[in-house]
């Protein structure tokens, strides 16, 4: 097969069946935003906003190169934000606003501590 | 391709007060979707704490304890093997996804392994969240190819003479391992019993065993 033919005939996520290395068996408590990320991701499927297929495909639709580079809830997170935007939900503008709002209230806050939910 | 999830330990916990540590990115990120949609009375807050509580409550445990009463109770076991959801609601364990669970039984001649190649499909509503290497390429990538490969190395030979079984799990179906009962606790109780099951052997990756 050639090297254009495997980029079509495999999802970046799709490698049931290929060569990889050793297992290591590795694992990690998550990190507070990333539960709520997974909760996120539960309470979006509970109201048919995004489920589990769609953040699937989602994750697929980062490809290849984003995959390989983001952690695992930071694909869900990025995921999430596109689709919501395909769906017209929520806008990239919005999001970027927001962030800065967030980003500026923990400058703000200084030596405070960070509200969870 | 490199493996981005063990790049991702750090060494501080994020459990204390963050105190001169800017959140980062993604998880500013997070934050703002989160609370846009709470905006939008999309979803509300209260769901995503009550959601985080339900994850923190999901442990190996609960698919132990499904485990030693299929020990038990034959006629449960049969429930549980006909339809996996219903008997652990029996049991009081509530499903919050809606995602199907199929039951697989080990037997002297069928070791069953599970396994998602696509992303991360796991039974959590019994198991909790999977452990990062079933997330992780190796894992995904190798387990229907090579299960006997993938199980030495979590130490489980199987003998060639007994079948190895790989079901790859889908978003809406899940699958649990049920383990064979090891030898040498009949007169173990169902709690005694719950307590030999471990998160790995009801993933298929190693048996029960009784500690020495």
């Amino acid at each position: 097969m050639t090297d254009t033919q495997h980029l079509v005939s495999r999802l970046p996520n799709d490698i049931g069946g290929l060569p990889a290395d050793p297992i290591q068996r590795i694992d990690h408590d998550l990190e507070p935003w990333e539960k709520r990320c997974h909760a996120l991701a539960d309470v979006l499927d509970f109201h048919k906003i995004i489920n589990t297929e769609e953040k699937r495909c989602g994750v697929e639709a980062l490809g290849v190169e984003v995959i390989g580079k983001l952690s695992y809830y930071e694909r869900w997170i990025v995921a999430f934000a596109n689709i919501l935007f395909r769906k017209g939900i929520l806008t990239p503008t919005e999001v970027a606003l927001k962030m800065n709002e967030v980003e500026g209230r923990w400058s703000q806050a200084g030596s405070g501590s960070r509200e969870l939910v | 391709m490199a493996d981005p999830e063990q790049d991702h330990h750090h060494d501080h916990d994020h459990a204390e007060i963050t105190q001169g540590e800017a959140p980062g990115y993604f998880d500013i990120m997070e934050t703002a979707v989160r609370e846009l949609l709470i905006e939008r009375k999309l979803i509300r807050a209260d769901e995503i704490r009550r959601q985080i509580e339900v994850i923190d409550s999901r442990t190996p445990a609960l698919g132990a304890k499904v485990v030693a009463r299929a020990w038990v109770d034959p006629s449960f076991k049969t429930r549980l093997l006909e339809n996996g959801r219903t008997a652990c609601e029996e049991l009081g364990i509530s499903f919050y996804d809606d995602t199907a669970l199929i039951v697989l039984e080990n037997t002297p001649c069928v070791h069953n392994l599970i396994v998602c190649t696509l992303c991360s499909c796991y039974p959590r509503p019994v198991l909790g969240l999977p452990p990062d290497w079933y997330k992780l390429k190796p894992y995904r990538a190798r387990a229907v190819s090579e299960p006997r490969a993938v199980l030495a190395e979590f130490g489980t030979e199987i003998p060639d003479d007994v079948e190895v079984r790989v079901s790859d799990s889908t978003a809406i179906v899940r699958y649990l391992v049920l383990p064979m009962r090891p030898d040498g606790t009949d007169d173990y109780d169902e709690q005694q019993l719950a307590d030999l099951v471990t998160r790995d052997a009801m993933i298929g990756v190693i048996p029960v065993r009784v500690e020495q």
